[in-house]
């Protein structure tokens, strides 16, 4: 393709489009994919200064994404390097969760919520059966494609899309999704974590607002506990035992309904669950997914047939989307798309993985020979003939080693013919 | 991360042993044979755990490294990936990939501590030049499935608490990344197989254990054997044979 028409191809194949906008780690560009003829986002990983090579973060969302491969998880379509820069290619999202909550001209039907909700809980299942924490669940963190789809997205990568509203900074944004325990200061979390945030994503999406927008901390989990009455012990036993635990007065628990009193008392009792204060009584994603109220009336809406915000035509981007035009059914970004996009610095910290830390810890080379030099290739377990035995190590001689070669043969015999 | 075996990228991916022993066309060329192939590698491969023992990483990390290792070769040569810059490259992605990042300049600075021959001089911008070809042979699939974890499942329910039993099994593992093994059997496997040797060489009797678990015998004991054969044939590898095997990838 020519440059004089804007456009431009990268590593042979993604004809780059208007950038949409700038992460943290790098550009998000629109571009075609000339191969399938899809519209794709290319985020260009910039390699930090540090001289520490491909972004650490940006390393985890690709190890995470190629295991993940789900309807409702955004798919990481390619990677390639260019120019001494990594692209990653993601499928092209139109929209997401936020917009649709915050645009007044939408109406969400009972039917509508149920299957955002639906989905959102999906793609959270398929993460937490890999082991995956989200730990960034949030409306503008749930995607919405051309065909409804609703995906997780941001594995640990800068947001391709940010968020739309400029007054909250990234931070207090997060804390309206966190859970009691994190607040709470605790180092060891599960999957609920997500759950807790989903809860807030249904009740945002059943309020149209956000549900807990808690100040600070402190004030957060005051907001949680204004709203469904300070845990006593013989709810979570566990409360008082985590670091950053302190006595709150107790308010009563107003009445769930008082909340949301427009629901039904399925969608009642789901949130409920979700909501639970002991992180190990709460509900999991996949046992929220079998609540009766995913299976009673109103059904989840089809995706295809959920309202989705209008694409504006006026607007900043309007000279670059009109490159859209001759490329057929190619879905618009939404304008905000680009004023979306900021610096989001917020980075829960390191605790990712806790479940699966530790796990092969302290257990490390014992068996390591140690002294080796070059001419001599390290093993660890030595089994070298008749050989001076070290002390601590088990060796075995020649006549013991087909002693066992026979054992290994001979053994499970009757099974095997 | 992702801790379901069966359905991650690695269970997908696992190859047959003809299509491990494959030598690239271009390592062909220079008279790179079988023997030799394997020999670079286990070579490359305590290479990496050298490095690892001084910048202290995990076993973990270790065996991620050996995996991305001998996962990258078997789509690309060694005239296109120098083994003597893909060992350090696979321990630098591999601690970053295992959370656990090690700065590539300490990499640099054993790297001369360990080796004088200017043929191992790589610098950091060697390193992350390289990272990237390494990603790119790997398709970019990171996570890898190790026989540790199984191993600290399966002892337990196979009644096998004492130390020494541990420790050999875990060396047994340890030893397996000298092979491809990892890139041909699930993990659990090759913890099966390694517990099974242990138990032989411990006197140890697992038989009904082992009866009652629904996994292919013959194929714990085929694994068992190579691994006692490879043990067998480590004897014979000379710091000769790995120099001249090397010396082949040589320029020029």
């Amino acid at each position: 393709m020519a440059e004089s028409d804007g456009s431009k191809k990268v590593a042979d194949r993604y004809l780059k489009r208007e950038v949409l906008g700038e992460g943290t780690y790098g550009v998000v560009f629109k571009a075609i994919d000339t191969k399938t003829g899809q519209v794709v986002a290319i985020k260009k990983i910039r390699l930090g200064k540090q001289k520490e090579g491909v972004n650490f973060t940006a390393l985890r969302e690709i190890k995470l994404l190629k295991e993940l491969k789900d309807p409702n998880i955004i798919e990481l379509s390619d990677a390639f390097p260019h120019k001494g820069n990594l692209h990653l290619v993601f499928e092209f999202m139109e929209t997401d969760l936020e917009a649709v909550i915050r645009d007044r001209n939408i109406f969400l039907s009972p039917g509508d919520i149920k299957s955002y909700i639906q989905m959102t809980l999906k793609g959270l299942a398929v993460c937490h059966k890999k082991w995956v924490l989200h730990r960034d669940m949030k409306p503008n963190n749930l995607l919405i494609g051309a065909n409804g789809q609703l995906k997780l997205a941001d594995f640990g990568l800068a947001r391709i899309f940010g968020s739309p509203d400029r007054r909250f900074t990234h931070q207090v944004f997060a804390r309206w999704y966190r859970a009691p325990e994190l607040l709470f200061g605790t180092k060891q979390y599960g999957v609920g974590v997500d759950v807790w945030a989903a809860a807030c994503i249904f009740a945002e999406l059943l309020l149209r607002r956000p549900f807990l927008q808690g100040s600070s901390d402190i004030d957060q989990l005051g907001k949680i506990f204004a709203a469904f009455g300070t845990p006593k012990p013989s709810q979570w036993p566990d409360m008082v035992y985590l670091p950053d635990y302190v006595e709150y007065q107790h308010v009563p628990a107003p009445p769930l309904r008082s909340l949301f009193p427009m629901t039904s008392d399925d969608t009642l009792d789901l949130l409920s669950k979700m909501f639970t204060y002991d992180p190990k009584v709460r509900i999991s994603a996949q046992q929220a997914l079998e609540h009766r109220y995913f299976t009673s009336a109103p059904l989840p809406t089809d995706p295809s047939k959920l309202p989705r915000p209008a694409p504006k035509k006026e607007s900043i981007n309007s000279k670059a989307l009109d490159y859209n035009l001759q490329e057929g059914p190619v879905v618009l970004s939404p304008p905000r798309k680009t004023r979306r996009v900021m610096p989001n610095q917020e980075r829960t910290d390191g605790n990712a993985y806790a479940l699966e830390k530790n796990s092969d810890q302290g257990n490390d080379a014992r068996m390591a020979t140690g002294g080796f030099t070059n001419d001599r290739i390290p093993m660890s377990v030595d089994f070298s003939v008749l050989g001076a035995r070290p002390p601590s190590r088990p060796t075995i001689n020649s006549a013991d080693k087909s002693c066992l070669k026979r054992k290994l043969d001979l053994e499970f015999l009757p099974e095997e013919e | 991360m992702a801790a379901n075996f069966w359905t991650s990228s690695q269970c997908k991916q696992l190859l047959e042993q003809e299509e491990v022993d494959v030598v690239h066309p271009l390592d062909k060329e220079r008279g790179i044979t079988v023997e030799d192939f394997k020999l670079i590698k286990l070579h490359t491969a305590n290479y990496i755990w050298k490095l690892a023992q001084n910048v202290k990483v995990r076993q973990r990390v270790v065996a991620t490294a050996v995996t991305y290792m001998r996962r990258a070769y078997t789509r690309k040569s060694m005239m296109e990936l120098d083994p003597r810059l893909v060992g350090p490259t696979c321990l630098y992605l591999a601690t970053k990939a295992e959370e656990c990042t090690v700065q590539a300049r300490l990499l640099v600075f054993y790297i001369k501590k360990l080796y004088s021959d200017e043929k191992y001089r790589y610098e950091i911008k060697d390193i992350l030049e390289m990272e990237m070809k390494i990603l790119e042979a790997l398709n970019y699939y990171l996570v890898v499935f190790h026989p540790y974890r199984p191993l600290s499942q399966l002892l337990p329910d196979a009644g096998i608490s004492d130390i020494s039993m541990m420790h050999v099994t875990w060396g047994l593992i340890n030893d397996t990344y000298k092979m491809d093994l990892i890139l041909i059997h699930p993990p659990h496997i090759i913890a099966l197989a390694c517990i099974y040797i242990a138990s032989v060489l411990k006197e140890k009797d697992t038989t009904a254990w082992f009866e009652e678990l629904r996994v292919d015998m013959n194929l714990v004991k085929n694994i068992s054997m190579e691994i006692l054969d490879f043990y067998d044939n480590h004897k014979s590898i000379t710091e000769e044979k790995i120099v001249t095997a090397l010396n082949k990838l040589n320029k020029g």
